[in-house]
């Protein structure tokens, strides 16, 4: 342990950060400090201590372990612009500023759990699984299911993330956000695709209260990439699966109908880009 | 409970034993406990890069970041580097600061010291970068006066200068 303080710990490994945490229960687990550095300043969160994770230098990087890509939860995300994964890569370069990308982690962007946070539709579009680590061991969940509510997670008292899992994929990726300006923007929906093989997968951000994607969307899609279906089936088939917020900075049929139209143009990239549509 | 946390911290060649709250930020510990005024407080949440100083925090390479957004306590034992620290001793000016000087790069200054610190991090690692890689290395950094144009213009002058080009 680096520093120990009664409402501070900077642990070097996994297992310090999970004694520190147990030792300050109402400590908040801090990594780049992106999220909860605004949200204390603007009084949106409540915390009586920090445990960081800047120094565990176990939870940065990226591997290639028995063909699927492993990144640290405490990865920064400027290192995912440079990933094997397209999506990830995409999702990532559209992050914040280059400022914000060095210190934001993967791994606070996946509990931070908010329905516009970038990287989430990428990792499940992909497939992604999730590495939770406590006391009593290492647990693999799928990200599929892992945010339950805006802002809430599966992830259990003491647990800490510790690594993203993504499969390897040959095929294409991509991921888009539409927001209210051009600059600086969070999300006001976005999107991810990942195509192999002819079939894609689609998954959306801010189209429900948690990541969401659909068996119905990725037919409707498939068929389009191959010519059996046409952007209008791809765009009602959306419609039909999503379930926006209607808040003061869009209606919720604003969300449905630009969903459809970031689901076509992923599509339509993969069919041109990947080069394996019709 | 004590809300204190004690750690060393070497700002600009100088090593301080600092005293701060669990929750600060690097920013208010440099201005307000150290009085190291180069960085700026602009909006204090990671959006305007007024506060952006280059800092060594034993997480990965030493690299230019919001002091904003750092929680101060954080950077324990690390080094930071401010714009003092990209002059030279005397108050000499960086090639990066007399072309922001030469091109009007410079109105009421707020953001200035940002804009230099992201602007000399860009040529340390891209001595011939584009507009549009010019563009995007100063993303993080916002200007309510100069409307950008000086600030890109300078950056371009700088790189040439060091790459030994006539203006
Ligand atoms: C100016 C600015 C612009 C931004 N723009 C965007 C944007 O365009 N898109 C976007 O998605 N986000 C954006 N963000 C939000 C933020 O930068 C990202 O969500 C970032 O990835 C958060 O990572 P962090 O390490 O800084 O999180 P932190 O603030 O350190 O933590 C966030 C949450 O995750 C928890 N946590 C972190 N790591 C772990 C772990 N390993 N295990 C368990 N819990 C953990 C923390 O307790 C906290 O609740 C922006 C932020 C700023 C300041
Ligand atoms: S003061 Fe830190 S980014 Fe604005
Ligand atoms: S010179 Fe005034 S904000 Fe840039």
């Amino acid at each position: 342990m680096l520093l120990a303080a009664p409402r501070f710990a900077l642990p070097e490994t996994v297992t310090e950060a999970l004694a520190a945490l147990a030792e300050r229960p109402d400590a908040v687990v801090v990594a780049g400090g992106t999220e909860v550095m605004p949200d204390l300043l603007w009084r949106n969160r409540t915390a009586a201590g920090f445990v960081s994770l800047r120094r565990v230098a176990g939870l940065r990087g990226v591997s290639s372990v028995d063909g699927e890509l492993v990144v640290g939860a405490g990865t920064p995300v400027a290192a995912l612009t440079a990933v094997p994964d397209a999506g990830l890569r995409s999702a990532a370069s559209s992050l914040g500023t280059p400022l914000v990308r060095t210190e934001a982690t993967i791994g606070g962007n996946v509990v931070s759990a908010l329905p516009y946070r970038n990287l989430l539709p990428a990792l499940l579009a992909s497939g992604a699984t999730l590495e939770l680590t406590s006391a009593a061991g290492t647990r693999t969940v799928p990200f599929d299911g892992f945010v339950t509510a805006p802002g809430r997670t599966g992830l259990a008292e003491g647990e800490l993330l510790t690594a993203v899992r993504l499969p390897a994929h040959t095929g294409f990726a991509d991921y888009t956000k539409v927001g209210r300006r051009n600059a600086q923007f969070v999300a006001t929906v976005s999107a991810a695709i990942v195509s192999r093989d002819g079939a894609a997968r689609l998954a959306f951000g801010n189209a429900a209260p948690t990541p969401l994607r659909s068996d119905d969307v990725d037919a409707a899609a498939t068929a389009l990439l191959d010519g059996r279906a046409d952007a209008g089936d791809l765009r009602a088939a959306v419609a039909a699966a999503v379930d926006p917020p209607d808040d003061p900075i869009a209606s919720a049929g604003y969300r449905r109908h630009a969903l459809g139209v970031l689901a076509v143009r992923l599509v339509t990239r993969a069919a041109v880009d990947g080069g394996l549509g019709s | 409970m004590s809300d204190e946390v004690r750690f060393s911290l070497t700002v600009d060649g100088t090593s301080h034993e600092v005293t701060a709250r669990w929750s600060e930020s690097l920013l208010t510990v440099l201005r307000d406990r150290l009085g190291v005024r180069g960085p700026k407080t602009g909006c204090a949440h990671g959006r305007c890069g007024a506060c952006a100083v280059r800092a060594d925090l034993g997480d990965g390479d030493p690299h230019v970041l919001c002091a904003c957004l750092v929680p101060a306590a954080t950077a324990a034992g690390g080094t930071v580097e401010t714009i003092a620290s990209i002059g030279g001793p005397d108050g000499e000016l960086s090639d990066v600061q007399e072309a922001f000087l030469a091109e009007g790069a410079v109105q009421c200054g707020i953001c200035t010291a940002g804009f230099v610190t992201a602007a000399t991090e860009l040529l340390e690692s891209n001595p011939e970068p584009t507009r549009t890689e010019i563009e995007e290395a100063l993303y993080g950094n916002l200007c309510r006066c100069t409307g950008y144009g000086r600030i890109v213009a300078a950056v371009e002058t700088a790189a040439r200068t060091r790459r030994g080009e006539a203006r």
